[in-house]
């Protein structure tokens, strides 16, 4: 087991009423799984992401990383968790603009506070990797949108997480990027990295092991 | 870490220019302010801090009180230093010297004109003041005609000689007082207001014409260039010699100067405060500093400093929104809130450096601009030396740390996952802060911007008003002080007579109002027993009074020079008991008890600035003539129709051929008027860069807010236009957030400005006045200033055709 949420309830409060955004969400997902998660705008697909991530508290139900209780963690024991853990990509990218695609991939290594040396052989076995060591010079604007994405996931893979959270990862990409960055992650899985992905489309929900469906903040099993 | 740092910084300070330009400038503006005015501190504390004993020497000053206030006064009477050298407990060693001032001197057959520096010193000075001796030793100055020079001076004198050579070699002083080289002290290094560079032997001062000043017995007579150091015991108390000293001051005290509130005490000032005698230091020589306008500098370089801060924190709180993707892409990358702090701070502190040196520049021009305020030993180049580097780099960091932390804090508050769902709200706490701040900044600017407007108004009235005689056109010179000779006096006023282009003259010990003062004291036998007036004596000729317009109101002016009678003026009149100027006529005053006859009444003048009252005065004739004639100055008319300059070089030419050895200088009065109030030209100078500076600043910081308020407006302003608002209410709705902080500070600036200014003319006898318009236009000024910067830009926004904005978006 990677990860388990149990009777996870998170609320925030309207015209004095609870509106939920997670009720009684269970989870259970295990190492080297591909979850592709569905849902319409508004299931809570978002908010569980976040809450998985660490980076949104919930109001109720227990949390576990693989050993760690989450819900009894102080924040600072959470974002140490995420950094050492976790790999995070998103729709629009979100890369630095003011950083070279060489700078973006190393950012989280000097947040680890990795020897420069060591630094280096990192990325450059990533960029090699994602072949774009041409491309480690230029700025994220001078790049495609699909190139974009592959630095984001070389960034997010850098730390070597055990789980990647992608919100819509080709949400603002064609049709063959699209499929580009899947088969990526496919590849990626099958080296045995977790991966969790959120989507609107089919075709790129069938990449994925196994399929879960959101439906007003709680997994829908029919 | 740290490299990479710096490198998203310059990125970062390069991508924003305008914004970075306004930070660096006006940071650089309050850095530069700084670093001047520190660097004269530094400078102004720098002195005389090298002695050994240091903490143990003390000068004796003499402290007068007396119904016109107390003041102090940096010499002492001779039998006083008599009496502590023959031996006082507490003190160690008393050295006792007069400040020499020979008209020339002699060396070698050449001829030094009003040489500086010397002194008629014992040999104890340099027990207490520990020089190195190059030849000889201390003990060569208790003889008589010996001299010790400093080694530059006494290269300026023998430049070709050895050391050993210049021994024996004679000097003489105003061609009658010799004496011999009898040793050579190295100068010293560092910082000194002890600028003596030529020590003749006390001893030989009964031979010049310091003879009389040296063996005074008059308690009640102390001279300025009559000075004692002394070095206190180690173990004694500073308040057991005072109470000596006052116990030596009530033994000698004269009780008839007593009876008339007259008191004399004396004191010990430590020579830490040496540089900061506000009696000034010596005759000569370095000028003091003075310790409350370096307070007031002080104070103008950290509201600069200040004004710059806050724009720094105001321009990137507001820009907060911009970064805040920055930041939650950096926390979800694994940047803690401490790692962002650092790193925010890391570019405050390149922006900073930046502006540190673009001060160190900016710092020079200030220097320039400001070097007739500044000590004339102070050199700019201080600050390459180590010790002000360092201090510099502290205060960059300092001022890092200061400007830098909040929005730091404030960014680095930013949760990632609002941030990254583009959900920030905008915190109002942090707009009213910035509101806050802006409110600080253009308050301080509308006091500099009244205080620079009133003390102007002050100085125009000052200049302008009436001081009760002609000035105008009236040229004067003093004749040489060396050369008193009355046959030359005259000869040159007959000369003069001659010249056709020079329509008046007359000759007096002064202009009515200057810098001399001549005073006496008289005694007056009214119905209710004797009353004792101190006045001042105005001599003059018989033209005097009507060369310079001043009108008699009764009676008749003294006939000619040799008969003492006496001319008052309407305060010494009303202090005399009289109404009318009539009643005074022919009654008796009497001076050291011998009665003189009032024989006319002036009208009042004003004698000095406008800063003092008018003073009971007295125009006398030249009454001492059988002795020396007072008459120092001659006052000259040259007829309007004739060049000025060719006049003013047949007069030197009459001049170089009577008096050919001595310097002419010529002043026109109301030049001399004007000098009255340096200070406050100064003050005046100072203010109007203050203000110009801190409007700058402040307008500055205005400009970057409302530059990135209408930009996260532009939809906002595109949709308000298609639901039809006009660009005037688009004007005003925008400007309105900006304005309020700023009218909210003139209003709290104007009475705290009123109060200190109140404080300020204080010091003046003739004030003018409080006018409610000064306050109305300095508000005027700086709101309309305010607008223009707004509307630049917000025109500017509302001009944009929305469904350009609005597509953008």
């Amino acid at each position: 087991m990677l990860l388990k949420l149990n009777h996870i309830y998170k609320w925030v409060k309207s015209g004095g009423r609870r509106v939920f955004l997670l009720n009684d969400l269970n989870l259970t997902i295990e190492k080297g799984e591909f979850i592709s998660l569905m849902g319409p705008s508004g299931s809570g697909k978002s908010t569980l992401f976040n809450v998985i991530a660490m980076l949104d508290t919930f109001d109720e139900g227990d949390y576990f990383f693989e050993n760690e209780t989450i819900h009894d963690l102080n924040s600072k024991q959470k974002t140490k968790l995420f950094n050492e853990n976790i790999g995070f990509i998103f729709q629009a990218y979100h890369l630095l603009d003011d950083l070279t695609v060489y700078e973006n991939i190393e950012t989280p290594l000097l947040y680890k506070k990795i020897k420069s040396s060591e630094r280096k052989a990192l990325v450059a076995d990533m960029l090699d990797k994602f072949n774009i060591v041409g491309k480690k010079d230029l700025f994220p604007h001078q790049l495609s949108g699909g190139q974009q994405q592959l630095v984001g996931i070389a960034r997010a893979l850098i730390i070597k997480p055990k789980l990647i959270l992608a919100d819509e990862p080709t949400g603002n990409l064609n049709s063959t990027q699209s499929d580009e960055i899947m088969q990526l992650f496919k590849d990626l899985n099958t080296e045995g990295i977790t991966i969790i992905q959120a989507t609107h489309s089919e075709s790129n929900a069938a990449y994925g092991s196994r399929l879960i469906k959101l439906l007003d903040g709680s997994v829908n099993n029919k | 870490m740290i490299r990479n740092y710096f490198k998203i910084a310059w990125r970062n300070i390069w991508k924003n220019k305008m914004f970075s330009a306004i930070n660096i400038v006006s940071l650089a503006i309050g850095l530069s302010a700084s670093f001047v005015i520190g660097l004269m501190i530094y400078h102004d504390f720098s002195f005389d801090n090298f002695h050994p004993n240091k903490d143990r020497i003390y000068r004796l000053v003499t402290d007068s009180d007396s119904p016109e206030g107390k003041y102090s006064f940096s010499g002492v009477n001779v039998p006083l230093k008599k009496t502590i050298k023959e031996g006082m407990p507490g003190i160690e060693t008393a050295t006792s010297f007069f400040t020499f001032t020979p008209y020339q001197l002699n060396v070698n057959g050449n001829e030094f004109k009003d040489p500086e520096g010397l002194i008629l010193s014992d040999h104890q000075y340099f027990e207490i003041f520990d020089y190195n001796w190059l030849v000889g030793d201390r003990n060569v100055l208790k003889q008589a005609n010996t001299v010790v020079l400093s080694l530059k001076k006494a290269k300026s004198y023998f430049p070709n000689l050895s050391l050993g050579e210049m021994m024996g070699k004679t000097i003489t002083y105003d061609d009658s007082t010799q004496v011999n080289v009898s040793g050579i002290v190295a100068d010293f290094e560092e910082n000194s207001d002890l600028i003596f560079n030529e020590f003749v032997s006390l001893p030989t001062a009964v031979q010049t014409d310091m003879r009389e000043t040296v063996t005074s017995e008059y308690w009640t007579s102390s001279n300025s260039n009559s000075q004692m150091f002394a070095l206190l015991n180690e173990k004694s108390k500073m308040t057991d010699v005072l109470s000596r000293l006052d116990e030596l001051a009530k033994k000698h005290e004269n009780p008839e100067y007593v009876k008339d509130g007259y008191r004399t005490g004396y004191s010990l000032q430590p020579l830490e405060d040496l540089h900061f005698s506000d009696f000034g230091i010596f005759d000569y020589g370095n000028i003091a500093a003075n310790k409350s306008v370096l307070i007031y500098l002080s104070a103008i370089a950290l509201f600069l400093l200040a004004l710059g801060c806050i724009n720094f924190i105001n321009l990137n709180t507001a820009q907060a929104t911009q970064r805040a993707k920055e930041i939650g892409i950096r926390k979800t990358l694994g940047s803690s809130k401490l790692q962002l702090i650092y790193q925010f701070l890391g570019e405050t502190f390149l922006l900073t450096f930046i502006s540190g040196m673009v001060s160190v520049f900016l710092g020079y021009v200030f220097f320039k601009v400001f070097s007739d305020f500044l000590p004339p030993t102070f050199d700019y180049g201080l600050i390459l030396e180590p010790d002000v580097i360092i201090s510099l780099f502290l205060l960059l960091i300092l001022v890092s740390l200061f400007s830098g932390i909040y929005p730091a804090l404030i960014l680095s508050r930013f949760k990632p996952v609002s941030v990254l769902k583009s959900r920030i709200f905008f915190n109002t706490d942090q707009s009213k802060f910035r509101k806050v701040l802006t409110f600080f900044q253009f308050g301080i600017a509308q006091i500099f911007i009244i205080a620079t407007l009133l003390v102007g108004k002050q100085i125009n009235f000052m200049m302008n008003k009436n001081m009760g005689f002609k000035s105008k056109e009236v040229a004067h010179f003093n004749f040489p002080s060396e050369d008193r000779s009355i046959d030359k006096l005259y000869l040159m006023k007959n000369e003069l007579e001659k010249n056709p282009r020079i329509k008046a003259i007359s000759l007096g010990s002064a202009p009515p109002a200057s810098y001399k003062i001549y005073g006496s004291k008289l005694s007056f036998a009214q119905e209710n027993g004797e009353v004792n007036v101190y006045f001042n004596q105005l001599f003059g000729d018989t033209n005097y009074l009507e060369f310079y317009d001043i009108p008699l109101l009764a009676g008749r002016q003294p006939l000619n020079d040799t008969i003492r009678e006496y001319v008052i003026n309407e305060s010494l009149l009303a202090e005399l008991g009289f109404k009318n100027p009539e009643d005074a006529i022919n009654k008796q005053i009497k001076i050291n008890d011998k009665p003189y006859p009032i024989v006319g009444v002036m009208r009042n003048f004003n004698q000095y600035s406008l800063k003092l009252e008018i003073k009971p005065m007295a125009f006398v004739p030249d009454y001492y003539i059988r002795n020396y004639s007072s008459f120092t100055t001659l006052s000259f008319v040259i007829n309007p129709n004739n060049n000025l300059k060719e006049t003013i070089s047949q007069v030197e030419e009459q001049w170089d051929a009577i008096y050919p050895n001595s310097e002419f200088n010529v002043n026109f009065l109301d030049d001399t008027l004007a000098s009255f109030y340096k200070n406050e030209k100064n003050t005046s100078k100072l203010l109007q860069w203050a203000a110009g500076l801190s409007i700058l600043i402040s307008i500055l910081g205005l400009l970057g807010l409302v530059v990135y308020t209408t930009e996260r407006k532009t939809k906002e302003i595109g949709i308000r236009k298609i639901l039809g608002a006009s660009i005037l209410g688009l004007n005003i709705q925008l400007c309105k957030e900006f304005i309020k902080p700023i009218l909210f500070a003139v209003v709290v600036a104007i009475p705290i400005a009123w109060y200190g200014l109140h404080q300020w003319l204080e010091d003046f006898a003739y004030k003018t006045e409080f006018n409610w318009w000064i306050f109305v236009m300095s508000a005027f000024l700086m709101i309309l200033i305010a607008l223009l910067v707004m509307c630049f830009k917000t025109i500017q926004a509302a001009l944009r055709n929305p469904a350009q904005s609005l597509r953008t978006e």
